[in-house]
C-alpha cells in the first residue's frame, strides 16, 4: 500500500478515536451467537440425538428470535456507525471466502475418495435415475441471478434507489425459485427411496447440494438484510458489495457442484 | 560426507555406551527388526541429545555471560551484514538439513526392513474385535493368543470387526493399525524363545485398556504340538 | 501524554460495558478468563486421571468410560478451548493492535461475535460433561468408534463448529487488521515478531479449520443422518476422516506453537535489551517456512495406518524438514542472547524455561517423524511426553509468561512477587517430575488411553512420581492464579514502561490503555523498530 493511502486510513482512524471517548458497545453479537447456539446445537441434539421434540422446540423457538433480533441490530449498527477504517469490509469478505472454498474442498474430496474407491461400481447400487434437466434449469437461475445482482449494483452506483431495489427483489426471487426447484427434487428423490443413508452417492448428494444450498439460504438473508433498510432509502455501499460478492462465489461453486455430482 | 562420518563416530560411542549386549544376529538372511530398531532408536537419541545440549549448554552460557550489570545497559549486538545474514541463514540451514536426510535415510533403510515380508514368512490372519483378539492359523484353527515358532518370520494379516484397534507388539518394535474393511501387515523374527505380549494401541472404548493377550515364541516342535491340540 | 484516557483505570466496573464490549483488549481480557477456567477444569481432570493411573486398577472409576470422559474433555479442552483461544484469541487481541499502533481491530463487532462463539463453546463443552452420555471419543474423534458409540458426538462436533467459526472470523479480522491498520511509516520489517508469528496463525487456522469443519460434520452425519461417509461396509472409508481431521491438526499445532514462540521473542527481546538476531530470516526463513510445510506433514499422524510406503516414506522426510525453518527460528532466538544485557523477572524466567522446553518437545518430535521409529513408539506415553513438553509446557508457559510479561500493561499492576517465583519453581520442577517418567516408559510400551495396565505392572513407580509431580504442578497454577486475582487488585502501582521496552504497547499507551488505546496518533520513523535497544 503506498504511504499516502496509508496516511489517509490513519487519519480517519485518529479522527474517529479522538471523537470517542467512551467504550464502544453492542449487544447484537451476543444476542446473534446466543440464538445460533439454541437452534443449531440444542435443537440438533434435541431432535437426533435426545430424541426430545420439546428440547427442539425451545432451541428453535429461543434461536430464530434471537437470530433474527441480533441481525437486525447488527444491520441497522452497521448503516448507522462509522467503521475505524472505511472499505475493508470488501478485503475481508474474499479472505473469508478463502476458507469457505477450504470447506467445500473438504468435501468434494471426501466424495472423489468414496468415488474413485468405488470404481466402476458407480452409481452404488439403490441409486434411481437422478433428472440432469433440474439442474441446468437451476444453473441458468442461478447464472441469471448473478446478472441480475449485478445490475442492481449498477443501478446504485448510478445512484437509482427504486432500480437498485427492484433488480434486489428480482435476485431475490431468482434464489427463492433455485431453493424451489431443491426442495423439489429432493421431494421427488427421497420418495423414490434416495436418502442421505441409502449409500455412498447419496450421502455425498445430499451432503454437498445441502451445503450448498443452505450457502444459497445465507445469501438470500443477506440480501433480505440489504433490501430492508434499501426500502427505506438506506443503503451501504460495501455491506452491498459484499452481499453481492458472496452470490457470486455461490454461484460460482454452484459450477463444480453440477459437474461433479450430477454429470461425472 | 564430513557430517556423517562425524555421526557414525558418535553412533560408534553410542553403540559401546548404551548397549549392554551386542544386538542380535538375525539368523540367516532374514533380517531381525527388532535390533534394527534398537540400533536406530539409539542412534537418533543420540543425534537430538547432543543438538539439545550443544543449544541447552549455549543459552545457560548466554543467559549468564550477558547479565546486565546495571538497569541503563543495553545489548551491543549489531545489524548483520547481509552476507552474514545469508550466511547465517544457509549454514545452519544446510547443517540441519544434512541431518535430516542423515536420519532419513537411516530410517528408510530400517523401513524396508520392516515393510519386506520374507518369502518363507508363516502367515496369520489377526481380527479385532470389542474387545479381544483372534488368530486365524494357515490350517484354520483359531485361537485368542498368539504362538509362533522360533526360527520362522511371521507375518500378521490384519482386520477389524468393529471399530478401529492397534496391534502393538512393543517386544518385536512394531504396530499397526487394524481397521474394518481393510487389511494391514506387520511381520517379525522371532528370534529367541520370549513370552511377550500385544495390546490394543488405538482407542476403541471402554476396555481398551483390557485388550490384551499372550504373544509367545516357542520351540518349533512345542508349537507343532500346540497346534495340533487346538484344533 | 494528553489525559484523555489515562484516567481509565479509574472508572467504575461497568458490567454492561464489559459484556456489550467491542474493544478489543476487553475482548482479550474476556478470552484470557475463559481459556483459563478451561484451563482449570481440564487441568483438574488431569489430575483425575494421574490419581486413577498412579496405581494398577481401579482406584475410583467405575468403568473405563469415566476415565475415557475426563481423558476426551482434558485434551479438547486443553488444545481448543485453552491453548488457541489462550494465544490467538487473547494475546493477539490484546496486543496485536498495540503493537502495531491500532486503535482497535477492524471489524470490532466480529471480534465480540468471536468471543460469544467461543464462550458457547465452552458451555457447549462444559455441558457435554453433565448430560448423560458424555463423548467419549478422544479429543480426536476416530470414526467408527465415534458413530458407534453411546456418547454424545454431536456435542464435539458443534464445540468444534463453533470454535472454529469463531477462529475464522478472527482470522478475517486480524489479516485485515494488520495489512490496513498499522501506524503511518510502519513497515513490514518493523513488525513486532509476534505481530508476524500470529499472522502466520491466522493463515493456517483461515486455510486449515475449514477442513476440520468439514472432517467433524461429516461425523456428525454419519452419526445421525445414516450417511456412510466413514462406514467401510457402505462404500465409505475409516481412514478418510483421519486424513481430513489430522489436515488440519497437524498445522494447528503450529497455530499454537508460533504465537508462543512470538511471545517468547518479545520478551527475550526487552529482557536481554538487543535487537532480533537475523529478523528477516527468521520472519521470511522460519515462520514463512513453517506455514509452506506445515500443511504437507500431516501423514505422520497415520504413520501406522497401512498408508503407501511411498506417502509414509515421503512424509516422514517433510516432517524431518520442518526442523530447518524451525531451527531457523531457534537460531533468532538464541542469538537475541549474543551480546545481550539481560535481566530477570518472572516472565523471563518462564522464557528461560520455554528455552528448555523447546528444545526437549521439539527434538522429541524427530524420533517421531520417522515412520520406522514411529511403528513402535506410536500411541505411546512417549508421545505424551513429547507433545506435553511442546504443547502443555512450552506454549502453555508462553500464556503464563505473557500474563506477567503484560501484567502492567493490562492491569496498571505488578505481579512480579515472590509468590510469582515460588510458583514459577513449583510448576517448573513438578512438570518435570510429571513427564519425564513418560519418555521411558513409553518406548518400552506403555500405551496411550490406558486407565488400566495390569499386564505392565513394572510401570508403577513411574506413573505414580509422574502423579506426584502433577500436584506439585498442580499447586503452581493454583498460587499463580491467586497472584494474578490479588495482584490485580492490589498489587504495587507499576510504572509506565517497567521493563523499558522499545515497543509501541508501552512507548506509547497508558497502562491500561482506555478506548481508542493512544491518546496521540502513533506514527513511526523509517528506521524505527520494536527492539532497537542499541541506538
Ligand atoms: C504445539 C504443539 C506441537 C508442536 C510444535 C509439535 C512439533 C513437532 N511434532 Fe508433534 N505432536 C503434537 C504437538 C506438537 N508437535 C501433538 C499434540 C501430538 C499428538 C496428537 C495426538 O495423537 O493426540 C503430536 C504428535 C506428533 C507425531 C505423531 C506421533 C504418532 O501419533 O504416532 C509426530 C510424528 O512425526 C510429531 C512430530 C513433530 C515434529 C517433527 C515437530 C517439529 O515441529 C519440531 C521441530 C523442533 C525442533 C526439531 C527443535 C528445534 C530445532 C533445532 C534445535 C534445529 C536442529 C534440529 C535438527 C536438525 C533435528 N508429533
Ligand atoms: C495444552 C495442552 C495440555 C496441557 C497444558 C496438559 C496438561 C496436563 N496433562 Fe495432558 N493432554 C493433552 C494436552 C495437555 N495436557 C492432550 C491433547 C492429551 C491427549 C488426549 C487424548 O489422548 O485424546 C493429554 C493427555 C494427558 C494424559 C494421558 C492419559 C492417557 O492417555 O491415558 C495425561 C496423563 O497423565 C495427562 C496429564 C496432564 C497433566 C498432569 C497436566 C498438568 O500440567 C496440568 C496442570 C494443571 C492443573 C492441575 C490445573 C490446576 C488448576 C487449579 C488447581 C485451579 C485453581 C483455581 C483457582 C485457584 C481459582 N494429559
Ligand atoms: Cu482395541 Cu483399543
Ligand atoms: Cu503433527
Amino acid at each position: 500500500m503506498s504511504t499516502e493511502a496509508t496516511h489517509q486510513i490513519h487519519d480517519i482512524t485518529h479522527e474517529h478515536h479522538i471523537h470517542e471517548h467512551h467504550w464502544e458497545t453492542s449487544w447484537a453479537p451476543l444476542v446473534l451467537v446466543a440464538g445460533i447456539f439454541f437452534l443449531v446445537p440444542i435443537g440438533f441434539s434435541g431432535h437426533f440425538v435426545y430424541e426430545n421434540q420439546l428440547m427442539t422446540i425451545i432451541g428453535a423457538g429461543l434461536g430464530v428470535p434471537l437470530i433474527l433480533a441480533g441481525v437486525a441490530k447488527w444491520v441497522e449498527e452497521g448503516m448507522s456507525h462509522k467503521n475505524l477504517v472505511e472499505g475493508v469490509s470488501i478485503v475481508g469478505l474474499p479472505i473469508f471466502i478463502v476458507s469457505e472454498i477450504f470447506i467445500f474442498l473438504g468435501l468434494f474430496a471426501s466424495y472423489w475418495t468414496m468415488r474413485l474407491s468405488a470404481g466402476i461400481n458407480w452409481p452404488p447400487e439403490g441409486t434411481p435415475e437422478i433428472s440432469t434437466t433440474i439442474p441446468l434449469i437451476m444453473t441458468v437461475i442461478l447464472v441469471s441471478s448473478s446478472f441480475t445482482m449485478h445490475n442492481a449494483e449498477v443501478k446504485l452506483d448510478d445512484g437509482d434507489n427504486s432500480g437498485f431495489n427492484k433488480w434486489l427483489i428480482i435476485t431475490i426471487l431468482l434464489g427463492c425459485v433455485f431453493l424451489g426447484f431443491t426442495v423439489f427434487e429432493y421431494n421427488h428423490l427421497i420418495h423414490a427411496g434416495f436418502v442421505p443413508g441409502t449409500n455412498s452417492y447419496s450421502s455425498a448428494f445430499f451432503s454437498i447440494t445441502g451445503f450448498h444450498a443452505s450457502h444459497v439460504f445465507i445469501g438470500l438473508g443477506l440480501f433480505v438484510a440489504v433490501l430492508i433498510p434499501a426500502l427505506k432509502g438506506k443503503t451501504n455501499d460495501s455491506f452491498v458489495a459484499c452481499a453481492s460478492v458472496y452470490w457470486h462465489f455461490v454461484d460460482v461453486v454452484w459450477f463444480f457442484v453440477v459437474s461433479q455430482i450430477y454429470f461425472w | 560426507m564430513k557430517l556423517k562420518r562425524f555421526f557414525s563416530v558418535l553412533n560408534g560411542a553410542a553403540m559401546a555406551l548404551l548397549f549392554a549386549t551386542p544386538a542380535f544376529a538375525a539368523a540367516g538372511d532374514t533380517p531381525d527388526t527388532r535390533a534394527d530398531w534398537d540400533e536406530l532408536w539409539h542412534e537418533v537419541l543420540v543425534d537430538i541429545t547432543v543438538i539439545g545440549v550443544i543449544f541447552i549448554v549455549a543459552a545457560i552460557y548466554m543467559l549468564i555471560r550477558f547479565k546486565a550489570t546495571n538497569p541503563e545497559q543495553v545489548g551491543t549486538a549489531t545489524r548483520l551484514t547481509t552476507a552474514n545474514a545469508i550466511g547465517w541463514a544457509l549454514i545452519p540451514a544446510a547443517i540441519f538439513m544434512a541431518d535430516d536426510f542423515y536420519l532419513a535415510a537411516k530410517g528408510w533403510t530400517v523401513w524396508d526392513h520392516q515393510r519386506t515380508v520374507p518369502e518363507n514368512a508363516m502367515e496369520v490372519k489377526v481380527t479385532g474385535y470389542q474387545w479381544y483378539w483372534e488368530f486365524e492359523y494357515e490350517d484354520g484353527t483359531t485361537t485368542d493368543e498368539l504362538k509362533v515358532p522360533v526360527g520362522t518370520p511371521v507375518v500378521l494379516r490384519m482386520t477389524s470387526d468393529d471399530v478401529i484397534h492397534s496391534f502393538g507388539l512393543p517386544y518385536y518394535r512394531l504396530t499397526e493399525d487394524v481397521m474394518p474393511g481393510r487389511i494391514t501387515y506387520i511381520w517379525f523374527n522371532p528370534i529367541e524363545e520370549v513370552e511377550t505380549l500385544v495390546t490394543c494401541r488405538e482407542f476403541c472404548g471402554n476396555s481398551h485398556s483390557e485388550m490384551f493377550t499372550a504373544v509367545e515364541a516357542i520351540a518349533p516342535a512345542e508349537f507343532e504340538k500346540w497346534l495340533a491340540e487346538q484344533g | 501524554m494528553s489525559t484523555a484516557t489515562t484516567t481509565h483505570d479509574q472508572e467504575a466496573f461497568n458490567l454492561k460495558e464489559w459484556i456489550f464490549t467491542t474493544d478489543h483488549k476487553r475482548i482479550g481480557v474476556m478470552y484470557l478468563i475463559g481459556s483459563m477456567a478451561a484451563f482449570a477444569v481440564a487441568g483438574m481432570m488431569a489430575l483425575m486421571m494421574r490419581l486413577e493411573q498412579a496405581n494398577i486398577g481401579a482406584q475410583f472409576i467405575e468403568t473405563g468410560t469415566d476415565y475415557n470422559e475426563w481423558l476426551y474433555f482434558h485434551g479438547a479442552a486443553m488444545i481448543l478451548a485453552f491453548l488457541i483461544p489462550g494465544l490467538t484469541g487473547f494475546a493477539a487481541n490484546y496486543f496485536l493492535p498495540l503493537m502495531i499502533g491500532a486503535a482497535d481491530v477492524a471489524f470490532p463487532r466480529i471480534n465480540a461475535f468471536s468471543i460469544w462463539l467461543f464462550y458457547f463453546a465452552i458451555v457447549l463443552a462444559l455441558l457435554s460433561v453433565v448430560v448423560p452420555d458424555t463423548p467419549d471419543i478422544m479429543w480426536t474423534g476416530y470414526p467408527p468408534y465415534a458413530v458407534t458409540t453411546e456418547g454424545n458426538t454431536s456435542f464435539y462436533v458443534f464445540t468444534v463448529h463453533l470454535l472454529g467459526f469463531s477462529s475464522i472470523l478472527g482470522a478475517v479480522n486480524f489479516l485485515v487488521t494488520v495489512i490496513y491498520m498499522r501506524a503511518p511509516g510502519m513497515g513490514w520489517n518493523q513488525l513486532n515478531i509476534f505481530v508476524w508469528t500470529t499472522l502466520a496463525a491466522f493463515v493456517l487456522q483461515l486455510v486449515f479449520i475449514p477442513v476440520l469443519a468439514a472432517a467433524v460434520t461429516l461425523l456428525l452425519f454419519d452419526k445421525y443422518l445414516g450417511t456412510h461417509f466413514f462406514d467401510p461396509a457402505a462404500g465409505g472409508d475409516v481412514l478418510l476422516y483421519q486424513n481430513l481431521f489430522w489436515f488440519y491438526s497437524h498445522p494447528a499445532v503450529y497455530v499454537i506453537f508460533l504465537p508462543a514462540v512470538g511471545i517468547l521473542f518479545e520478551i527475550i527481546a526487552t529482557m536481554a535489551k538487543n535487537q532480533i538476531f537475523n529478523y528477516k530470516v527468521c520472519v521470511y526463513g522460519g515462520i514463512g517456512g513453517v506455514v509452506a510445510i506445515g500443511g504437507e506433514v500431516w501423514i505422520h499422524h497415520l504413520y501406522v495406518t497401512g498408508m503407501p510406503d511411498w506417502l509414509r516414506i515421503g512424509m516422514m522426510i517433510s516432517t524431518l524438514l520442518i526442523s530447518v525453518p524451525v531451527g531457523l527460528i531457534v537460531m533468532s532466538l538464541w542469538g537475541t542472547l549474543w551480546r545481550a544485557a539481560i535481566s530477570y523477572n518472572v516472565a523471563m524466567m518462564y522464557s528461560v524455561a520455554m528455552l528448555y522446553l523447546i528444545m526437549v518437545g521439539g527434538l522429541t518430535g524427530i524420533p517421531l517423524a520417522m515412520t520406522s521409529l514411529t511403528v513402535h513408539l506410536s500411541e505411546t506415553s512417549f508421545i505424551h511426553a513429547h507433545f506435553h513438553f511442546i504443547m502443555g509446557l512450552f506454549s502453555t508457559y508462553a500464556v503464563f509468561a505473557a500474563v506477567y510479561y503484560w501484567f502492567p500493561k493490562m492491569t496498571g499492576r505488578m505481579a512480579d512477587n515472590g509468590w510469582a517465583r515460588i510458583s514459577f519453581w513449583l510448576n517448573f520442577i513438578g512438570i518435570n517430575v510429571t513427564f519425564w517418567p513418560l519418555f521411558i516408559i513409553g518406548p518400552q510400551g506403555m500405551p496411550r488411553r490406558y486407565w488400566n495396565y495390569e499386564m505392565f505392572p513394572q510401570f508403577e513407580a513411574y506413573h505414580e512420581v509422574a502423579t506426584v509431580g502433577a500436584f506439585l504442578t498442580a499447586a503452581g497454577v493454583a498460587i499463580m492464579i491467586i497472584n494474578w486475582i490479588t495482584s490485580a487488585i492490589s498489587g504495587p502501582k507499576a510504572p509506565a514502561n517497567p521493563w523499558n521496552s522499545r515497543s509501541l504497547e508501552w512507548t506509547h499507551a497508558p497502562n491500561p490503555p482506555g478506548p481508542g488505546n493512544f491518546p496521540e496518533a502513533v506514527t513511526v520513523a523509517d528506521d524505527w523498530t520494536p527492539y532497537d535497544y542499541n541506538k
